[in-house]
């Protein structure tokens, strides 16, 4: 029974896909299954539309989720009515969301449900205190299409990170992508010093200084760095990025000195690509965060919504070898 | 007028509906949909039941059953839509059901909180005990709902051979048949229940503007409390002790400067009103407009001391950059609003505020205006507050001059900033026919080009 242990470690988690169609449902359902043998209280809920029948974006079937009875779930009013359960509601948000306002119900008798959820990471947070008022000891958040959002550390205490075809049929682009982000994931966090010290700052970039002190660069955010005459590097090589650090940010920082250090939020803050890390990287630099993620498990789903099929078992070497870290093909755990 | 009107007007109302802390979207909707009240009872019954929800909630014996109100109206939700879906028979989902039940036990959970505060008869709520009796067929007292066993025979047996398949993963389809059986069934029971509660349209109705009204009540009495208002009183005139202005207070004492609040009083007819630029006239213009919309919307008013009377509605001329940016000239803007006002004082009671008229013309036919708006407000019921720079206007109406710059204080340097510091913004009765002369003198103060004001000094003087 892989990864359930270190799951029930924490009290939320959340389960992001890499692309859409990595087999994120497939992976939850798995995990909703096994904790329902082991008798644990659950409560699901998710971001964005997600846990449609048919996928919307290619059309594909999609397997719905499975609820087991006593598990907690949040859903849209719409998806909420159109259930395969039988379930108790418990609560009704004042928000309205395009679907309805939101639902809060307690499973009776066990079955299919379709996920919609709320927009918003501060929602998602709202809800998942909820979750737990109501008594549930693990909150688990569905992702969607290209959310990162709801795995940062602040949002959810762990993650699993879902990857598979639909990323690329190149085993060695599937490779190379998934340990960009695991890379990311990963990343060195500050000393508790620097965190305690970082975190309160609400925006912009800021020097810190080798005293330990810190100073307001005067860039509202790193978007707004263009051919600005700001010396960056006037307080130091250690930056702080409170918000999102993006290609431009990392490219400028490159180009003034070598060994320069940048902090960032964590890792869902980091809009860059490979490239711009990489040179960053050539150059002495060093990227750290405040908060680092905890990755839990990487699942693989080897079919594509294409219908191209990887071989399972040489991708999931492929990517352990190279990520240093157990992958597992999620059409295949389920069978264990 | 509603609230959601009056808040456009330029007085600064606006000001004082943000700072309205209610609990429900239900209750700012009963606020923004209120109206300007013009009948001498009505807005005397309003002001008794703010006086009661002031005495209810300051009383300190009451803080729980206060606490306790609070809380059920912060999870009152506005199902205006669901209740009109049920007196149209268009049948309820078990969410809306879910939504009546809760409204139903909050109705019932607020109503001992009324009771505990003493204010059952300010605000009656209906008895739901009836659709809590239809939603809650179990008697669990729990809020939440589904579709109980209770409500069809066919329901229990069905779940309990659902949950044996589910549990043992029998045969899927029997599963998906014995799903699309139980949904059937709890869309009969939904058709069900809707045509029973059809009947509680009213109550429910009734139950939710109260509660709104509850919201709406116990914030303007917090607003009280918070702002320290007073309870005015009706009377033939307008007599304030201490007025002030909302905002313009609030705005200094973030920055640490002084306020004065002033004493005045306003008679049928006009009330000329003089003095110095930036001795705050336009403000007090505001001041009253702002009391005036408060006292008659059922609020308690910004002054120590206040009597008012009712009028027909408040009018207003003040500069508002917004009729510009609309591409009318601020003179166009300015006669359509006092032409407006002039026409609606021979119908209306109204309480006409109007800021400097004819300022922005030429000063030969902007005085005859001056005059002549004077000589027709004075002829009418209304309540008319004119301010100007026009001297030697030659109208008999009553005068009021702000009192403005303190002579004796004039050795201390003076800035922009502290300015203020040495404005008497008190109002004194004026015989005179004549306006203050200091416009030069604030225009050095407040640093303006020495040779502009040695030109200017030089041309009054050639005058002269």
């Amino acid at each position: 029974m892989p990864f359930l242990p270190d799951i029930l470690q924490h009290r939320s988690l959340s389960i992001v896909g890499l692309e859409k169609n990595t087999g994120k449902t497939v992976c939850l359902n798995y995990i909703l299954r096994r904790l329902d043998q082991l008798g644990v209280h659950v409560g699901v809920t998710s971001i964005g539309v997600d846990g449609e029948q048919t996928d919307a974006v290619f059309a594909t079937a999609k397997p719905e989720i499975t609820l087991y009875n006593g598990t907690h779930f949040i859903t849209s009013e719409q998806h909420y009515l159109k259930r395969q359960v039988v379930s108790s509601i418990e609560y009704v948000d004042s928000q309205r969301t395009a679907l309805g306002p939101m639902v809060t119900a307690r499973v009776l008798v066990g079955g299919k449900v379709l996920l919609s959820g709320a927009a918003s990471t501060s929602t998602l947070r709202r809800q998942l205190r909820q979750l737990s008022d109501m008594g549930c000891r693990l909150g688990i958040v569905d992702g969607a299409l290209s959310r990162l959002s709801l795995a940062s550390p602040t949002v959810t205490d762990a993650m699993i990170l879902a990857t598979g075809a639909a990323v690329s049929a190149s085993v060695k682009q599937l490779v190379s992508r998934t340990r960009f982000l695991y890379n990311l994931i990963c990343l060195d966090e500050v000393d508790a010093a620097r965190r305690e010290l970082l975190s309160p700052i609400a925006s912009g970039l800021w020097g810190v200084a080798d005293d330990g002190t810190v100073h307001d660069l005067g860039i509202a955010s790193a978007f707004l760095i263009g051919r600005s005459e700001v010396d960056l590097l006037r307080f130091g090589k250690t930056i702080f990025a409170s918000g999102a650090v993006s290609d431009r940010l990392l490219r400028t920082l490159t180009s003034k000195a070598k060994g320069i250090t940048l902090i960032a939020r964590d890792f869902t803050k980091l809009f860059i690509t490979p490239e711009a890390y990489s040179d960053f990287v050539r150059r002495d630099g060093r990227l750290l965060v405040l908060q680092r993620s905890q990755l839990i498990a990487i699942t693989l789903n080897p079919t594509s919504p294409q219908g191209f099929v990887l071989d399972s078992g040489s991708t999931c070497n492929a990517l352990s070898d190279a990520l240093q870290t157990p992958v597992y093909d999620v059409m295949k755990i389920p069978q264990e | 007028m509603k609230i959601k009107d009056l808040i456009k007007q330029d007085v600064g109302f606006q000001y004082v509906i943000d700072n309205m802390e209610l609990m429900s979207s239900a209750g700012r909707q009963a606020m923004l949909e209120s109206t300007f009240l013009t009948d001498h009872d009505a807005i005397e019954a309003a002001w008794r039941n703010l006086d009661e929800a002031v005495r209810a909630t300051n009383d300190t014996e009451n803080r729980r059953s206060y606490t306790d109100l609070r809380h059920c109206l912060m999870q009152l939700h506005d199902l205006r839509g669901t209740l009109a879906s049920l007196a149209s028979h268009t049948p309820l989902n078990e969410v809306e059901l879910f939504e009546i039940k809760n409204l139903a036990m909050l109705c019932a959970k607020a109503s001992v909180a009324i009771q505990g505060l003493g204010l059952a008869a300010t605000l009656p709520l209906p008895s739901l005990e009836a659709v809590v009796a239809l939603l809650d067929p179990d008697h669990t007292g729990i809020a939440n709902f589904y579709i109980y066993d209770t409500y069809h025979p066919r329901l229990g047996p069905l779940r309990r051979e659902l949950k044996a398949l589910q549990e043992h993963e029998g045969d899927p389809q029997r599963i998906a048949a014995l799903m699309a059986e139980q949904n059937d069934i709890q869309a009969e029971v939904c058709l069900r229940l809707s045509d029973s509660l059809a009947t509680y349209c009213t109550p429910l109705a009734e139950a939710m503007r109260q509660m709104a009204y509850a919201d709406y009540l116990l914030a303007q009495a917090e607003l009280c409390e918070r702002w320290h208002l007073s309870r005015p009183h009706l009377g033939s005139d307008i007599r304030y002790v201490g007025l002030w202005n909302p905002r313009l207070r609030h705005r200094n004492e973030e920055l640490g400067l002084r306020y004065q609040p002033v004493d005045l009083s306003l008679e049928q007819g006009v009330t000329l009103i003089t003095g110095a630029n930036m001795a705050g006239k336009t403000v007090l213009l505001k001041s009253v407009g702002t009391a005036q919309l408060m006292a008659q919307c059922g609020f308690y008013v910004p002054a120590d001391q206040a009597v008012t009377t009712v009028f027909d509605a408040v009018a207003t001329s003040i500069g508002d950059e917004q009729d510009e940016m609309n591409g009318l000239s601020s003179y166009a803007s300015e006669i359509t609003k006092i032409s407006d006002i002039v026409r609606r004082t021979r119908t209306e009671r109204l309480l006409a505020l109007i800021d400097e008229p004819a300022r922005t013309t030429n000063p030969v036919e902007g005085k005859a205006l001056v005059q002549s708006i004077i000589t027709l407000l004075e002829q009418c019921p209304s309540v008319s507050m004119v301010t100007t720079h026009y001297g030697q206007l030659g109208t008999n109406c009553r005068r009021l001059r702000v009192r403005g710059f303190v002579e004796d204080m004039a050795n201390v340097p003076l800035t922009p900033r502290n300015i203020g510091l040495f404005i008497d913004y008190s109002l004194t009765d004026d015989q005179s026919d004549d306006v203050p002369h200091e416009a030069l003198r604030i225009a050095a103060i407040l640093g303006c080009d020495a040779e502009l004001l040695h030109l200017a000094e030089q041309n009054i003087n050639q005058k002269q």
